[in-house]
C-alpha cells in the first residue's frame, strides 16, 4: 500500500496494488482486464485506488492486493485510518477497467474472461459492504489509464485513440 | 520455470527460434534484420507493466495466439515510429513518409508479425521438448492488430499466468538492422501460458 507522501503529489498504483492520499493529490493507474476500485470520501476528500487482478483469492494472504475480495477490505483499511475511523457510510465508489483485449488463442474461451469476472466479484463486494457505485466504464477491449483527483473526486479515464472521459 | 538452468535452457531453444525469424525476416524486408533473444525474464506481476518501457507509452503491436507444445502468446510490438518505418520500407518509400496506423499499415504489420512468427514458430516446434504437451503441433492463431498502453497490453498478455503465479515469465527478442537508416524498436514477446511453463519445466529437469 502507498500513501502519497506529501501535498499535490501523483501516486502510481501497479498491478496488484493499492494506494490512499489526502487532498491535493492524484492517484493514477493503467489498466487492462484488471479493474480499478475508486473508493472516495467527498467530505474529507480522502480517496484511494486498487488495481485488483483477479476476483478471488482463495485463501492465499501473500498478495492482498491481486484479489477484489482482499484489495478491497485492505482499500478500506487503510482510508479507514486515514479517516481516522469514520469511513463507514461515507465512502463512494467508481470503477474503470474489466476489457477483454485478446479473443484469440487458447485463452479465447469465454467461459475464462478475467475482465468480466472481475467486474462482478467487485460489484458483489461492493454490495455487500453498502458502498453505492456512482460510476463505472467497463468492458470493452482497450485499456484505460484512470487519474482519481482526490481534490474533486473526479475520475478521468482515457483510452488509445478517445477522447478523455470523466467519471 | 524456477531455475537458473532452466532459464538457460529455455534461452538457448528460443535463440534457434530468433535465428530462422531473423532470416525470413531479413527476406520479407529486403534488408539484412539480426533478431536477437536479449532475456528470458522472470518478472514481479507489479513490475511487469514496465517491462516494454514506461507504461504509458502507446505502442502498435500484433499479437498471435499459440496452442500445442507451447502455449500462450506471441507479441511484436512496435514503438510508434519505427513501426510506421517498416511500413515504408515495405512500401519502398522514404522512411518518414507514413505517419499513421491505417489498414494498409496495419495489414503490413500483421503479415510481417506473421512472417516472423511462423519462421520462430516452426524453429522453436524442432527443438522443444514435447513431453507434457497434449498436442503435438504448434499452431499460431492469425495475428490481431492492438493500438495500446503499453502497460495494459502487458497486463492482458500476462494474466493467463497471474491467475497462479505472482512471478510471471516472458522471453523478450530485439531487432537490429545492418542499414544505419533503419532504427528498429521492436520487441517480440513470448509470454507462454501456465501449462506450457509446468510443461518445460518439467521437461528440462528430467
Amino acid at each position: 500500500m502507498t500513501i502519497a507522501p506529501d501535498a499535490a503529489a501523483t501516486v502510481s498504483v501497479a498491478i496488484g496494488q493499492w494506494a490512499v492520499a489526502g487532498s491535493p493529490s492524484k492517484i493514477r493507474t493503467l489498466l487492462g482486464s484488471c479493474v480499478g476500485v475508486v473508493l472516495y470520501d467527498r467530505g474529507a476528500r480522502v480517496g484511494g485506488l486498487a488495481h485488483v487482478v483477479l476476483p478471488r483469492s482463495r485463501g492465499a494472504v501473500d498478495h492482498p492486493g491481486k484479489y477484489a475480495d482482499t484489495a478491497i477490505p485492505a482499500l478500506i483499511a487503510d482510508l479507514d485510518r486515514a479517516l481516522r475511523g469514520k469511513s463507514a457510510g461515507r465512502l463512494v465508489a467508481k470503477l474503470a477497467g474489466g476489457a477483454s483485449m485478446f479473443t484469440l488463442g487458447p485463452s479465447a474461451n469465454p467461459t475464462m474472461n478475467i475482465g468480466r469476472s472481475n467486474q462482478e466479484a467487485v460489484e458483489q463486494i461492493l454490495a455487500d459492504l453498502r458502498i453505492p457505485i456512482i460510476a463505472r466504464d467497463l468492458g470493452g477491449e482497450t485499456g484505460r489509464h484512470v487519474t482519481l483527483d482526490t481534490a474533486t473526486g473526479l475520475v478521468v479515464v482515457r483510452t488509445p485513440g478517445a477522447d478523455e472521459k470523466e467519471l | 520455470m524456477s531455475t537458473d538452468e532452466q532459464q538457460l535452457m529455455l534461452r538457448t531453444i528460443f535463440e534457434r527460434g530468433a535465428e530462422s525469424a531473423s532470416q525470413a525476416l531479413s527476406k520479407w524486408l529486403g534488408a539484412e534484420v539480426r533478431l536477437t533473444v536479449s532475456a528470458v525474464d522472470r518478472v514481479e506481476l507489479a513490475a511487469a507493466a514496465e517491462v516494454l518501457g514506461p507504461p504509458e507509452t502507446l505502442v502498435a503491436a500484433c499479437a498471435m495466439g499459440l496452442s500445442g507444445p507451447l502455449g500462450g502468446r506471441m507479441i511484436l510490438v512496435f514503438e510508434d515510429r519505427s513501426g510506421l518505418a517498416l511500413i515504408d520500407l515495405l512500401l519502398n518509400q522514404p522512411i518518414g513518409t507514413t505517419t499513421g496506423w491505417g489498414d494498409l499499415e496495419r495489414s503490413a504489420a500483421m503479415e510481417t508479425t506473421n512472417i516472423v512468427g511462423c519462421a520462430y514458430l516452426n524453429a522453436l516446434a524442432a527443438h522443444l521438448p514435447t513431453a507434457g504437451s497434449d498436442s503435438a503441433e504448434l499452431a499460431p492463431t492469425p495475428p490481431v492488430f492492438f493500438h495500446e498502453f503499453a502497460g495494459s497490453l502487458l497486463e492482458f498478455a500476462l494474466m493467463d499466468q497471474a491467475l497462479e503465479l505472482d512471478e510471471v515469465l516472458l522471453v523478450r527478442s530485439a531487432f537490429s538492422a545492418s542499414r544505419a537508416d533503419l532504427k528498429l524498436d521492436w520487441t517480440l514477446l513470448v509470454v507462454p501460458d501456465r501449462p506450457t511453463l509446468q510443461a518445460l519445466a518439467a521437461s528440462l529437469s528430467s
